[in-house]
């Protein structure tokens, strides 16, 4: 009976306490643009399934890897001058402009002259319709691959942060708490795993196997978590070790198990929870550069999207084949971006301090 | 008979909150002369430390100072620039502050604080000249001179206030402001802290400004004092008047609340209920909710606020002085 | 102190042993080695891929391998490189490592520096639109995609505006008929770096010390422009003259990948700047300054930004020992060929010898960092100074 009061009282002060915390993350307005951002992708990468599974979007025609649509377009030939600028261009670069054709790009269809009109599939083809990102040079759908990127993103971030942190709380609470010969050999652990450089580490990685999503969360969430984040763990469990409610629990003859469990690591769970919200940022980032190097075994993400818009040249074509380079940069950014900013939130929330009055 | 250096004239200040106006210091005057102490008393959180905080300007950001002057021997400070302010500030008036422990910068030595102010005040002074001044200042409250080149952890807390207190003297200040300055202190240091207080003020003739919820620190420290009672001064005199004929309730309970060592033993009485939130206007009486026998006129609301001259040079609370 | 460094130079040189043998493992369990490529080759007679492994001592057990790589290491030979094969590691590295240094070095210091300014600017103007906006641009480019990012102000100022070069670190043209190597004009550029730097901290030094707030600035102002003379005077003058024009290439093919690391790099720093300064802006000391009628500016600089600056500076020096780590990348976009270039290079052929001595360079350099962190943190806050002396 009483056991099931306090129980009841444990809750509902859980409760008040989720809610006032709420309440104070409320007032961070950056850290509020952070959270509808992370959601924003969030709905994305769950809006593709469904699409799929409604039958809204084709398969065949969407699918971020496989998918194909030929857009049929109709260009003017055109005659590209030798030298610049003419009336016309002003560089090479703008002939041929938009709904042109270079006539010597078409050696392959004979009979073609300049000024005639000249029906072709076009592959990127911008934004319409059909594809609101338009299709990428392989007339793949743009959009449909930003939420696949979403999916990877999360799956990522979110496994590789909470495995890291995981590791590094258990870890950083362990060395705080039993100090000693333990504590010296973690610290030695993470200075030897801080010294090694972290690209090289992860090509060397990829070169072992050829690394999926799975592999690389889980490689990015043990690097991270062995490393300097059990340092800063560390020196937060240590100040909860001092503290007085500590010291009561063990004069009451908490076991050291329990101490750990019931009372240092809550303490330092708020930190834990900043550090795995900063370091999805950094999941997010690495896997991108990764792909973006081509190093990774990945059908699709975002890193692989701004990958094949360099290797395809078209990143020198400025904003031209914006669709092709944008979009994908900026939702690196911007989802890194916003779990940042609700990490910031979080910190004002748990870091009373900086709270404004 | 000596001038007023301090004059304050209906001082209101209040703090902008989410919840409100809070009125803080509400119509304060009083006046300072030269080379006198004078006392301001009353519970935590009644305005006396916002009403420092507005004789040297340095209010948070969310106070106002919404009327009233305060001037520093016939110079009015309200609406000065903070450049002004700048000048006026330890020059004019210098504050010891409550905690010592929090008032020194951790990372910078604290013969280098002070110089610092005095750098700031007297820019055309040599290193020598300056180094010469702290030690005479140290000497003054007894300090060793050895001490300016040490990093405030390393003093204990007596050390420090002392430094404080010879941080507050180093620009040749007309008034020094002593907000608690011996609370985080123990008794015996305390006291040792307020012999040095009044030595020095003494010594330099100073005004001083003594800030406290003490008040048998205040009899022993003030010539004239005031007691404050949210927000407002209830009752204002000589210090010996008004402890051996104090005409507010607020006051008698204050001084009833405090053992004394010497003379008849009696019951302590206690101070019932808490001082009322300061959250917008009220009418009457403020005190009325606690007053041990409010009069009818007093809980009706009915009465003004406001100082009626009850002997030479001391007045009290109009509404309590008629009510109670 | 003294005994708490020789204690920590134990620690440290135990930890580098096993980060030796951990790499050494770690580069030979890569499936194939860096002489794979020859058995493809059908027209090499068919010992000679066991041949060379003979002669690079790839066919003995790798135990063997390992215990001779570590004797070898502490006697000071790191062996030849396989792919560059005359050359040794540390030549290669003393090669690429001006290169590196030169444009990180300053990198880091441009973006240190704005960093702690906006972070400083930040903390002071809390709630005003400005920090707001500040803010919003400080997130955007600490979390944006570098490379991408990197690549769209190449194409920028690159290609479209066509003001700066886009990639590497010189005009070949320009340096046909150049009498010295380019490593050279780098190494006189960095001693005239260090030279610089070290006359402004000993002008800072000497100045601290003056009463008059004013005499102290114009010291320092003085010696600002000293600087200015004397290097106008020694890029005039005798064999600077000669490099100059080759240092002022290096110096143009620096701009934009300067421009583009500070950019994302200063955001770090001014975030990390506003929160503690912010912290300490709480401080009772902050009130006790701003009573004592010191200007805002110096409560700013030299109370709180003072206070401020140690978690700065740590953070600071640990993004140092990142500097070869990070100059993978940047070097990869702007085809500089320094050493972030050959560490990447030599894992990807798994060149051995020289991927081993630039790890090891990279551990060396991040062990000293860290210790160099711990030891500026103890003089930066004299508390902490104290309990390490008793």
């Amino acid at each position: 009976m009483e056991e099931n009061f306090n129980q009841d009282l444990q809750k509902e002060l859980r409760r008040e306490a989720i809610k006032r915390n709420w309440q104070l993350f409320k007032q961070s307005k950056l850290g509020m643009i952070g959270l509808y951002i992370v959601i924003f992708f969030l709905f994305l990468a769950l809006l593709q399934p469904f699409l799929f599974l409604t039958g809204i979007w084709n398969k065949g025609v969407y699918d971020p890897v496989v998918g194909y649509e030929p857009i049929k377009d109709t260009l003017l030939v055109v005659e590209c001058p030798k030298e610049y600028p003419t009336e016309k261009y002003e560089s090479y670069q703008d002939c041929p402009a938009k709904g042109e054709v270079n006539v010597k790009k078409l050696y392959m269809a004979p009979g073609v002259e300049v000024g005639d009109m000249y029906e072709t599939f076009i592959q990127p083809a911008p934004p319409s319709r059909r594809h609101i990102l338009g299709t990428d040079s392989l007339g793949r759908d743009i959009f449909s691959q930003i939420m696949e990127g979403s999916q990877v993103a999360f799956i990522l971030g979110l496994l590789s942060a909470t495995l890291g942190v995981g590791i590094s709380t258990i870890l950083g609470t362990i060395a705080a708490f039993f100090g000693g010969k333990i504590d010296a050999y973690l610290m030695r652990q993470s200075d030897l795993i801080l010294m090694l450089p972290s690209l090289p580490l992860l090509f060397i990685i990829s070169a072992f196997a050829e690394l999926k999503v799975w592999h690389l969360a889980v490689v990015l969430g043990v690097l991270g978590g062995l490393g300097g984040s059990v340092i800063t763990i560390k020196s937060q469990a240590l100040q909860v070790k001092v503290k007085p409610f500590v010291d009561s629990a063990r004069i009451t003859g908490g076991s050291n198990m329990k101490i750990l469990f019931s009372h240092v690591l809550p303490n330092v769970a708020p930190l834990a929870l900043l550090f795995m919200v900063f370091s999805v940022t950094g999941a997010i980032a690495s896997e991108s550069v990764l792909s973006f190097l081509g190093l990774l075994n990945i059908d699709m993400s975002w890193g692989i999207m701004i990958y094949l818009s360099q290797t395809d040249g078209f990143i020198f074509s400025g904003m031209r084949y914006w669709w092709l380079i944008l979009p994908a940069g900026l939702a690196v950014t911007f989802l890194a971006g916003g779990f940042y900013l609700v990490g910031r939130g979080l910190d004002d929330v748990f870091n009373p301090r900086l709270r404004k009055r | 008979m000596s001038k007023d250096v301090l004059v304050v004239k209906d001082l209101n200040m209040h703090y902008e909150t989410l919840a409100g106006n809070v009125s803080a210091v509400k119509n304060v005057s009083f006046s300072v002369k030269e080379g006198e102490s004078f006392g301001l008393v009353g519970e935590s959180g009644c305005g006396k430390t916002s009403v420092a905080m507005s004789l040297l300007q340095l209010q948070a950001d969310n106070a106002k100072i919404s009327s009233g002057s305060i001037s520093l021997d016939g110079i009015e400070m309200v609406g000065m620039s903070e450049s002004e302010l700048r000048k006026v500030r330890w020059d004019g008036i210098s504050i010891v502050f409550q905690g010592a422990m929090n008032a020194w910068n951790p990372v910078v030595k604290v013969g280098e604080q002070i110089r610092e102010a005095i750098r700031e005040h007297y820019p055309n002074n040599t290193k020598n000249e300056n180094t010469e001044k702290i030690e005479s200042l140290f000497k003054m409250v007894d300090l060793d001179s050895s001490i300016m080149d040490r990093f405030p952890h390393e003093l204990s807390g007596g050390m420090k206030q002392r430094a404080v207190i010879a941080l507050a003297l180093s620009c040749d200040p007309k008034v020094v402001i002593a907000d608690e300055p011996t609370t985080a202190l123990d008794v015996v240091i305390q006291d040792q802290i307020l012999k040095e207080i009044k030595k020095v003020q003494e010594l330099l003739g100073l005004s001083l400004i003594y800030i406290s919820h003490d008040i048998a620190v205040i009899a022993e420290m003030t010539d004239q004092m005031a007691v404050m009672y949210a927000g407002s001064i209830v009752e204002i005199g000589p210090t010996d008047q008004v402890f051996s004929n104090p005409k507010h309730a607020y006051t008698r309970l204050l001084l009833e609340s405090t053992p004394s060592v010497v003379g008849e033993k009696k019951k302590l009485r206690s101070l019932e209920g808490e001082p009322p939130s300061l959250i917008g206007e009220e009418n009457g009486c403020s005190f009325s909710p606690r007053c041990p026998d409010p009069s009818d006129k007093c809980k009706s609301g009915n009465s003004e606020m406001g100082l009626i001259e009850v002997a030479d040079g001391h007045f009290a609370d109009k509404c309590c002085v008629e009510c109670g | 102190m003294a005994e708490y460094i020789i204690r920590r130079t134990f620690q440290m040189t135990i930890v580098f042993f096993l980060f030796l043998i951990f790499s050494y493992l770690l580069f030979n369990a890569i499936p194939g080695n860096a002489f794979s490529n020859l058995l493809l080759n059908p027209n090499l007679p068919p010992d000679a891929y066991q041949r060379v492994l003979e002669i690079y001592g790839l066919d003995k057990p790798l135990l063997e391998r390992t215990q001779m790589y570590i004797v070898n290491f502490f006697k000071g030979d790191f062996g030849y490189s396989y792919k560059y094969f005359p050359k040794t590691p540390i030549e290669l590295i003393s090669e690429r490592l001006p290169r590196t240094l030169m444009l990180f070095s300053i990198v880091n210091i441009v973006a240190f520096y704005t960093g702690f300014f906006i972070g400083k600017v930040l903390a002071w103007r809390r709630g005003s639109k400005a920090e707001t906006w500040i803010t919003v641009t400080s997130v955007f480019s600490y979390t944006v995609f570098y490379p991408w990012f990197a690549l769209m102000m190449l194409w920028v100022f690159g290609y479209k505006l066509g003001w700066l070069p886009i990639g590497k670190f010189l005009y070949p043209e320009k340096w046909y008929d150049a009498p010295f190597d380019s490593d050279v004009v780098f190494t006189s550029m960095i001693k005239f770096t260090v030279v610089i730097s070290l006359i402004q901290f000993a002008a800072y030094l000497a100045s601290r010390g003056i009463e008059s707030l004013s005499l102290r600035r114009n010291i320092r102002f003085g010696s600002l422009i000293t600087i200015f003379a004397g290097s106008y005077f020694y890029w005039n003058n005798g064999d600077a003259l000669i490099q100059k024009p080759y240092a002022s290439d290096i110096a143009f093919h620096m701009i934009l990948p300067v421009m583009v690391v500070t950019v994302v790099a200063f955001a770090g720093t001014a975030l990390l700047t506003r929160t503690t300064m912010m912290e300490v802006l709480k401080e009772d000391y902050i009130l006790t300054a701003r009573a004592k009628g010191i200007s805002q500016k110096r409560i700013r600089d030299r109370h709180a930004a003072r206070t401020a600056l140690l978690p700065v500076v740590t953070s600071f020096i640990f993004t140092i020992v990142t500097i070869i780590d990070g100059s993978v990348l940047t070097e990869q976009i702007f085809s500089w060929p320094g050493m972030g270039q050959l560490l990447l290079q030599s894992v990807l052929e798994e060149d051995i010898p020289v991927a081993m001595a630039t790890f090891s360079f990279v551990g060396v350099f991040a062990l000293i960092a860290h210790l160099l962190a711990d030891v500026s943190y103890s003089y930066l806050d004299p508390r902490i100074r104290i309990k390490s002396q008793g």
